[in-house]
C-alpha cells in the first residue's frame, strides 16, 4: 500500500467576511486518495470553507498548506499554480454558456496546454465524456443540458487536468438516485485508479455512506468532528445521530 | 535527453517505441511528435509500444495511446503493468465525433445558403409576431391593472417612477440645455446673414418643442432606462426567477412590465415638460448675450410661433416613444434563455431596437402630422 501524502495541512484558520467569522480556529489534514465529506446544517459554513481553501475568499486568519507549502491567497502566481493542481466541481455547475460541451471541457487544456496536440485533447476530452456518459452530447451547449448532465460536464471539466485533489460543492444535489450513484461510482474510481482526493460537501446521506473515507462535522462556527467515517457512526453523539436521522421522532 | 528509443526490424516491418520513464500532459507532445515523424518516414508499420519503462503518467499517456491505436490498424502494447491495464479499461477507446467545422459538410453551399436566408426571414417573421403580441399584452394588461388593481407589487409604481423620473432628470436637463445651446448658436450665425435674428426664438421654440426635445429625451431614456429594464428582466430568466414567478401563478409580463409602463407614462411627460424649458431658455440665452434680444421679445415672437397643439403633439410623441422603450427592453429581457452573455446581448440589442424604433416613430409622426 503506498503512503498516503498530506494534500491539504489547516493550523487554526478562521474563515468568514469581513464582519462575520462563519467558522474559527480549524486544525485538519486531508490525506491523499482519500473521500473527506463536510457535513453539517445548511448555513453553516461548508461551502464558506470549500471556498476559503481555493481562494475565493481570503480566509481570516491561519495557515493552509497544500502539498507541504504554505499557500499564500495573496499571491497570484501561487494561486495559479494552485489551481493547475486542484479542479473544483460547482454547485450550479458553472459551465461557460457561450462554449460548448467539448469546448467547456477542453477549456483547461486550451488555457494551460496550448502546445498539446488537438488530436490528443480530442482524445482527452472525449475520454472523460464517456467517463460521464456525455459523449453524445459533445456538440450541445450548457443551456441544452439537463441539470444532472451539467453535473457530470462539470465533474469531467475538474478532472481534466488529472488534479491531485477535486473540490465538490454538493455534487449530487438535484440528481436522481441513479445518476447521483453513477458520479459516486465514478469519484470512488477515480480515488482508487488516479489517486484522486476529494473533498466534498454533500448532504446526501447515500451518498455519503458510499463515498465517504473521512467525515468533517461542522456545527455552529467550529469544528465538530475529523475523523474516519465509519467510527464517526458509532460515536453516539446527539448532533451526528441528528444528523443521520437516528431516533429521530415525528408528532405525527 | 532522448524521450523515446525506437527499434525499426525491417524483417518483419515492425517499429517499436519504447515509452520513456516520465510522461505527463507536460511532454506527451514529443511523443506525439515521434509518431507522426515515424508515419512520414515509413508509412503505415506495425506499431509496437512498449512500457517497460513507464512509472510515472496522467491520462494524457492514455489519451496518446487510444489515438495510436485510432490510427494505425496494427498496435500492440506490451509490458503493461496490471494498473495500467485498469486504467485502459478505464479510458477505453471512444467514439470520437467528427470535427466540428465538418458536421454540415453533407449539405451543399447553395443549398446551405438557401437554408440560412429562410431561417433568417423566418426568424425576422417570428420576432415580428412576438413583438406585436407582447406590446398588444402590455396594453391589456395595463388596462386591466387600472380596473382591478391586481397582479403588480405594491409601490412598485413608485420606485419606477423614481428611477425613470426622477433619476433622469439631470442628465435629461443637461443634454437638452446643451442641445439648445448648440442649435441656437448654429441657427444665429445663419439668420444674423439676413439680419433676422428675432426668429431664432421661433425655430428654437417650434424646434425644442416639436422635435428635438421628445427625440433627444427618447434616446437618452432607451439608453438608460431600455438597457437597465432588459438588463434586469434577462437576469432574472437567467436565474429561473421568472419562472419561479409563473410557479406562484404571477405573470412575469404583467408583474415586472405594467409598473414599469404605467410610470413611464407618468414621468416622460414631466422630464419632458422641464426639458422644454431648459432647451428655450438656453436658445433665450444664446440670443440675448450674442444678438441682444431681450428675454420677453424672445418669448413674446416665441409665442407667436408655437402653440399648446405643438406642445401637446411633442408630449405624445414622448410618451410614445417611451412605451416603445419599454415595450422594446422587455421583449428583448424575455427572450434571452440562458447564459449572462446572452444578458449582454440582449441589453445591447435592446438599446439599438428602442433608438432605432423611435427614430422611425418620429418619421412616421413627421409624415402624418406634417
Amino acid at each position: 500500500m503506498t503512503k498516503m501524502k498530506e494534500i491539504i495541512k489547516v493550523n487554526g484558520l478562521n474563515v468568514g467576511y469581513i464582519d462575520e467569522v462563519v467558522l474559527s480556529n480549524l486544525d485538519f489534514t486531508i490525506l491523499s486518495e482519500e473521500i473527506t465529506v463536510v457535513l453539517g446544517k445548511s448555513g453553516c459554513g461548508k461551502s464558506t470553507i470549500l471556498k476559503t481553501l481555493i481562494g475565493l475568499i481570503p480566509p481570516l486568519s491561519g495557515d493552509v498548506y497544500f502539498f507541504g507549502e504554505k499557500v499564500d491567497y495573496n499571491s497570484e502566481i501561487v494561486l495559479k499554480n494552485l489551481y493547475r493542481k486542484i479542479g473544483v466541481l460547482y454547485q450550479s455547475s458553472a459551465l461557460l454558456n457561450s462554449l460548448n460541451l467539448y469546448e467547456n471541457i477542453a477549456l483547461p487544456i486550451r488555457m494551460h496546454f496550448r502546445e498539446l496536440p488537438a488530436a490528443i485533447e480530442k482524445e482527452m476530452v472525449y475520454s472523460r465524456l464517456s467517463q460521464v456518459g456525455l459523449e453524445e452530447s459533445v456538440e450541445k451547449f450548457p443551456a441544452e443540458l439537463s441539470g444532472g448532465m451539467r453535473k457530470r460536464a462539470a465533474l469531467a471539466r475538474a478532472m481534466i487536468l488529472d488534479p491531485d485533489i477535486i473540490f465538490c460543492d454538493e455534487p449530487s444535489a438535484g440528481l436522481d438516485p441513479i445518476t447521483a450513484l453513477g458520479l459516486d461510482e465514478l469519484m470512488l474510481n477515480l480515488k482508487k485508479h488516479f489517486h484522486i482526493t476529494f473533498l466534498v460537501v454533500t448532504h446526501e446521506l447515500r451518498s455519503i455512506d458510499k463515498i465517504a473515507d473521512k467525515a468533517m462535522v461542522l456545527n455552529e462556527g467550529k469544528l465538530h468532528y475529523f475523523g474516519n467515517y465509519p467510527d464517526m457512526k458509532q460515536l453516539n453523539d446527539p448532533f451526528i445521530d441528528s444528523f443521520f436521522l437516528k431516533d429521530v421522532k415525528y408528532d405525527n | 535527453m532522448k524521450m523515446t528509443s525506437k527499434d525499426k526490424n525491417d524483417s518483419d516491418n515492425t517499429f517499436c517505441l519504447v515509452i520513456p520513464e516520465t510522461i505527463t500532459i507536460e511532454n506527451v507532445s514529443t511523443l506525439y511528435n515521434e509518431i507522426k515523424q515515424i508515419e512520414k518516414k515509413h508509412g503505415v508499420l506495425h506499431l509496437e509500444i512498449d512500457l517497460k519503462n513507464l512509472r510515472e503518467f496522467d491520462s494524457s499517456v492514455i489519451a496518446f495511446l487510444n489515438y495510436v491505436k485510432r490510427n494505425h490498424p496494427d498496435v500492440s502494447v506490451k509490458n503493461a503493468s496490471e494498473h495500467f491495464e485498469k486504467l485502459l479499461e478505464i479510458f477505453p477507446l471512444t467514439q470520437v465525433g467528427p470535427d466540428r467545422a465538418a458536421s454540415r459538410e453533407w449539405l451543399s453551399f447553395p443549398r446551405r445558403r438557401v437554408e440560412a436566408l429562410a431561417d433568417r426571414f423566418l426568424g425576422v417573421t417570428g420576432k415580428f409576431t412576438r413583438f406585436f403580441m407582447l406590446l398588444a399584452d402590455e396594453i391589456y394588461y395595463t388596462f386591466l391593472y387600472l380596473f382591478n388593481r391586481k397582479g403588480i407589487y405594491p409601490g412598485e409604481i413608485w420606485k419606477q417612477l423614481f428611477y425613470m423620473g426622477y433619476n433622469s432628470f439631470p442628465i435629461v436637463c443637461v443634454i437638452s440645455f446643451l442641445v439648445g445651446l448648440t442649435i441656437s448658436i448654429t441657427s444665429l450665425e445663419q439668420l444674423q446673414r439676413f439680419g433676422a435674428d428675432i426668429y431664432l426664438a421661433d425655430l428654437v421654440g417650434f424646434g425644442m418643442i416639436r422635435e428635438l426635445v421628445p427625440m433627444m429625451t427618447g434616446i437618452i431614456l432607451a439608453g438608460k432606462i431600455g438597457a437597465s429594464i432588459t438588463a434586469e428582466i434577462a437576469t432574472m430568466k437567467v436565474m429561473e426567477e421568472t419562472d419561479a414567478l409563473k410557479t406562484m401563478g404571477i405573470i412575469p409580463e404583467k408583474f415586472l412590465m405594467v409598473p414599469r409602463l404605467i410610470a413611464i407614462t407618468i414621468g416622460i411627460p414631466l422630464l419632458v415638460a422641464l426639458a422644454d424649458m431648459i432647451g428655450i431658455f438656453a436658445g433665450m440665452l444664446v440670443s440675448w448675450k450674442l444678438s441682444g434680444i431681450t428675454p420677453n421679445l424672445f418669448f413674446n415672437e416665441m409665442l407667436l410661433s408655437v402653440d399648446l397643439i405643438d406642445f401637446l403633439i411633442g408630449m405624445m410623441k414622448t410618451m410614445v416613444f417611451g412605451w416603445i422603450i419599454v415595450v422594446s427592453s422587455g421583449y428583448k429581457g424575455f427572450n434571452v434563455k440562458q447564459g449572462a452573455a446572452e444578458v449582454g446581448i440582449a441589453t445591447t440589442q435592446s438599446v439599438v431596437l428602442s433608438i432605432s424604433a423611435i427614430i422611425v416613430s418620429d418619421c412616421i409622426f413627421a409624415f402624418l402630422l406634417y
